[in-house]
């Protein structure tokens, strides 16, 4: 049905002096009917500016958009039947909740107004605000605020649905909630969604697929536990998880990686997985590491403890490997191991767990080998 | 505590002491020689002035240059901002020549246009030059046209500061709201119609109140195109108040005159000080 | 500010933007026509006005005299002016910071009831104030004492009368001014008229500028004041004497037009090389 393509899109701003700066590159990008798609960045990554050429509220530098086999780059942003959740929500602030949501009805069909009546109000159902239907902007909450500019894109019954980090203006604790809502919502509507965020926590929690971009480049594109698993490259691993993954710069020695404090034997499988290459980066996540009392089994460190933050369900360690604490790296273990600064303890860096990438062009060579377990069913 | 009473001294003497003195020499029936009688008050000054055609005129031309002096100045100081805000090249230079009028004096502006309306003059001349010489009008001595020949000078002169006063409005919506409309579906007269010009309410209404105000005082430039006599079609309060006390000397009746000029500018004044000051704002 | 490409996607310049700085021009033409003009007309010979139309540049029949005989009539109303604008302008503007400065920064009651009348002050009809202002003035006689006595007396009434608006721009500009700062000086000690010299003072440099540009223009621009103030011919500020000239040249064009432009050519400098001060003075 509705079929969002975006093929080699490129977008290239001049400047008045004639400087010339490319905010997106060649970015290619397929986003079924009904499905959830996170554009995740840092900021000026270009991911605000991709989303704004799929509104089409910038021009295409070169490129295409296609919706449904339609090359769509054209076509005004009111053809396009989609609608827009602003960062700033947008909402008119003379107009009441009720006008606001019937203003896109208003404008861009035929709707009979008591059509366009029933339709704002159960939609205003069903994101709640149905008491604030009378009331005006600014004697809402921020909360409020943002379901009153989710209704008026619901109810415009777009093809694609497009938000703009909608969440980044509302409190922790809001913004989780608002989370599971949006995750909920999307399903029921079940319309293709491009979600624009620099919270990676948002893109894992929501998304059906993420797409990555830094600098205007796509990283890559794939599923949450894809990209946090097998990440394509070194950004990626550091973008995606927190606390971030760790990572060692060293040499290819033989069958070693030497880093300036440790060594890292490689099996024989890992040492082809990483082939040529010389210099590399040695990954791997906080969770991954284990916290021993000996140093027996392979791959064991004797580490001094840095820093730890307590999180209640888990403990981030900072450990170091000498007694001067340069080059700390973080280890996630479990909540009721007591561990305290300046502790002597073992690290372990199981061989299953490390991700290697080329130092050069942070290509991952070597990603850890996944072993997820589907939970059986319990007998009836 | 004294540095800042030398200013407010001043200020409540020479503005609110003399309109007090002016209210008090309005009930005397002061004209000519000789001081005002300030122990024999008198409304005669006021019973006077529906009875005096001149005064009738002269206040009807007062509301009828008011009221189509600010509407069509805000309208036409609406779409130069319109047009101004567009992120076009050159902005600041197109402002400086919309604005430039403003920095004149009304003494100035009234020569030009004098000459502009003159028989032989720029406007005549140039209805002719576009085959429209039959449109030729004796601008300024034709009493059906005075009053509109004075109210289109003006509206040149004002529609600059109607159009800073916009532009600085339309700075104030954010840009969001423009793409949010497009994206609604809305044509570029309705995202104006029904989304920018109801944002621009406060501007509006700010604008409004200094222009109504400011027709009440447009003295200068009457007075310099047609001397202290316009005649009943051009006449507004400011002159004939003039005329009256200065050149006929009938001190009392100019002051009562100048009285009904203050109360209509404070009527257009207080409501919107007072919402002002209920929002804070003051 | 609305957003919109110069160009389409197709990399053409959009005809609507063509169409738009065409308004624009054509909109330049209406206000400048009356001052390019005046220009023309100024520079004509009398028989060059009547054989050409008004917007023919003077090629033929140019001439400088309407400056002349203009300028020799005008000097004079030209020094006046300057010497009554001046120091009106820089005293209304320094009362109305002090003013402000006491209005804003001090707390005492009736605080915003002063500032109400400031307020209304500045929007009342001189109508209503000229003839006890005439009266003022005969009473109080500095024009008895001095040929230019009464150029003194339209000087104070200037400063009296500029001192609202003043006041009004400097709060507005003391209002964003961090409170902290002072309450900082006045817990090293100082007194309220210190913390002004020192710390409010060159803080307000740029409202300074717009105040000075926004009174100098009204001042010099008067009219009103000036001809129920003066009556001494030799007294005359330049608007005044503009008028004057205007009436005894009743149909010689060139000469008033040049006048005309005498006579504001301080404003307009003025407004030229400030006009951002300018602007900012009228939104206020």
């Amino acid at each position: 049905m509705a079929d969002l393509q975006l093929d080699s899109v490129t977008k290239v701003f001049v400047e008045n002096d004639g400087n010339e700066i490319t905010a997106v590159e060649d970015v290619s990008l397929e986003i079924e009917d009904g499905e959830f798609l996170v554009l995740v960045g840092p900021s000026g990554c270009g991911k605000s500016t991709t989303l704004r050429m799929v509104a089409g509220l910038e021009t295409v530098t070169d490129g295409e958009i296609r919706l449904d086999e339609t090359v769509v780059n054209e076509r005004k942003p009111k053809d396009r039947d989609i609608a827009m959740v602003f960062q700033s929500y947008a909402l008119y602030p003379h107009m009441t909740v009720r006008e606001n949501m019937s203003f896109g009805l208003e404008e861009s069909t035929e709707m009979p107004d008591d059509e366009i009546s029933e339709t704002v109000e159960s939609a205003s159902e069903m994101l709640d605000i149905d008491a604030l239907l009378d009331r005006k902007p600014d004697e809402l909450s921020g909360g409020q605020q943002q379901r009153v500019a989710l209704g008026r894109a619901i109810v415009r019954d777009p093809e694609v649905f497009l938000l703009d980090e909608p969440l980044s203006n509302l409190d922790a604790k809001l913004r989780a909630q608002m989370r599971t809502e949006l995750q909920r919502l999307q399903e029921k509507l079940d319309v293709a969604t491009i979600y624009v965020t620099h919270d990676q926590t948002e893109a894992m929690t929501m998304a059906d697929k993420i797409a990555i971009l830094n600098d205007g480049q796509l990283q890559q594109v794939g599923t949450p536990l894809e990209c946090y698993h097998e990440p394509a490259n070194l950004f990626v691993a550091g973008f995606i998880g927190e606390p971030s993954m760790n990572f060692f710069d060293a040499s290819r020695d033989g069958d070693r990686l030497v880093h300036e404090q440790f060594e890292y034997e490689l099996s024989d499988e890992t040492a082809a997985e990483i082939g040529d290459h010389d210099e590399v980066v040695l990954g791997v996540r906080p969770e991954d590491i284990e916290v021993r009392s000996d140093c027996e089994a392979a791959h064991s460190y004797e580490t001094v403890v840095d820093v730890v933050e307590p999180m209640g369900d888990e403990n981030n360690v900072y450990l170091a490997f000498d007694s001067e604490r340069e080059e700390t790296f973080v280890a996630t273990i479990d909540g009721f191991q007591h561990v305290e600064r300046e502790q002597s303890i073992v690290a372990r860096l199981p061989e299953e767990a490390i991700h290697v990438f080329d130092r050069e062009s942070g290509r991952a060579l070597r990603n850890r080998t996944l072993d997820t377990q589907t939970m059986a069913e319990p007998p009836m | 505590m004294p540095f800042w009473l030398l200013p407010t001294l001043l200020v409540l003497l020479f503005v609110y002491g003399a309109i007090g003195w002016n209210v008090a020499i309005s009930f005397t029936g002061w004209s000519g020689l000789g001081q005002p009688d300030y122990t024999n008050f008198t409304l005669e000054m006021y019973r006077q002035m529906p009875a005096d055609p001149d005064f009738v005129a002269s206040l009807r031309n007062t509301i009828a240059l008011l009221i189509a002096f600010t509407s069509v100045s805000l309208v036409v100081g609406l779409a130069l901002a319109l047009l101004v805000d567009r992120k076009i090249r050159f902005e600041n230079t197109f402002r400086t020549i919309y604005l430039l009028p403003m920095a004149l004096s009304f003494v100035v502006t009234a020569i030009f246009w004098s000459w502009m309306y003159a028989s032989d003059g720029l406007i005549n001349t140039m209805l002719s030059g576009l085959g429209l010489g039959w449109f030729a009008q004796d601008w300024l001595g034709d009493p059906r046209f005075k009053l509109a020949a004075v109210i289109v000078a003006l509206i040149w002169q004002f529609s600059g500061y109607c159009m800073i006063v916009y532009l600085a409005g339309l700075r104030g919506i954010p840009n969001e709201h423009y793409e949010a409309a497009r994206i609604d579906g809305a044509s570029t007269l309705k995202l104006y119609w029904r989304v920018i010009i109801p944002q621009l309410r406060s501007s509006t209404v700010g604008a409004t109140v200094v222009l109504m105000v400011f027709a009440l005082k447009a003295f200068d430039f009457i007075y310099v195109m047609f001397g202290t006599n316009p005649g009943r079609s051009a006449d507004i309060l400011a002159v004939t108040m003039y005329r009256e006390a200065f050149s006929a000397s009938q001190w009392a009746y100019g002051a009562a005159i100048a009285v009904v000029l203050f109360a209509l500018a404070l009527t257009i004044i207080g409501p919107y000080a007072y919402t002002q000051y209920k929002r804070g704002a003051l | 500010m609305a957003t919109n490409d110069d160009e389409t996607s197709t990399g053409g310049t959009d005809p609507r933007r063509i169409a738009l700085y065409g308004v624009l021009i054509a909109l330049v033409g209406v206000y400048l026509s009356p001052l390019y003009s005046g220009l023309t007309t100024s520079l004509k010979t009398q028989q060059a006005y009547r054989e050409t139309s008004p917007l023919q540049p003077p090629l033929e029949g140019l001439t400088i005299d309407p400056w002349l005989t203009a300028a020799s009539e005008l000097a004079f109303a030209m020094v006046n002016s300057f010497a009554m604008v001046v120091p009106a302008t820089i005293l209304s503007a320094v009362f109305g910071s002090l003013a402000a400065y006491g209005l804003t920064k001090v707390d005492w009651r009736g605080q915003a009831l002063l500032l109400a009348l400031f307020l209304a002050a500045v929007f009342i009809p001189y109508q209503a104030v000229l003839v006890p202002l005439r009266q003022f003035w005969s009473i109080v006689d500095i024009s008895s004492l001095h040929a230019r006595g009464e150029l003194v007396e339209l000087t104070i009434t200037h400063i009296a009368y500029g001192i609202p608006i003043c006041t009004i721009l400097f709060r507005s500009y003391y209002r964003t001014l961090d409170d902290e700062l002072m309450e900082a000086a006045r817990l090293d000690g100082a007194s309220l008229a210190r913390i002004y010299r020192k710390i409010v003072l060159p803080l307000s440099l740029p409202m300074f500028a717009v105040t000075l540009i926004y009174q100098f223009t009204q001042v010099w621009n008067d009219f009103l004041f000036a001809l129920v103030l003066l009556s001494d011919r030799a007294n005359y500020v330049v608007t005044l004497e503009l008028n004057a000239l205007a009436g005894a040249m009743a149909t010689d064009y060139g000469v008033q037009m040049a006048g005309a432009f005498i006579a504001a050519l301080p404003t307009i400098v003025v407004y030229v090389l400030f006009g951002e001060q300018f602007a900012k003075g009228q939104t206020l």
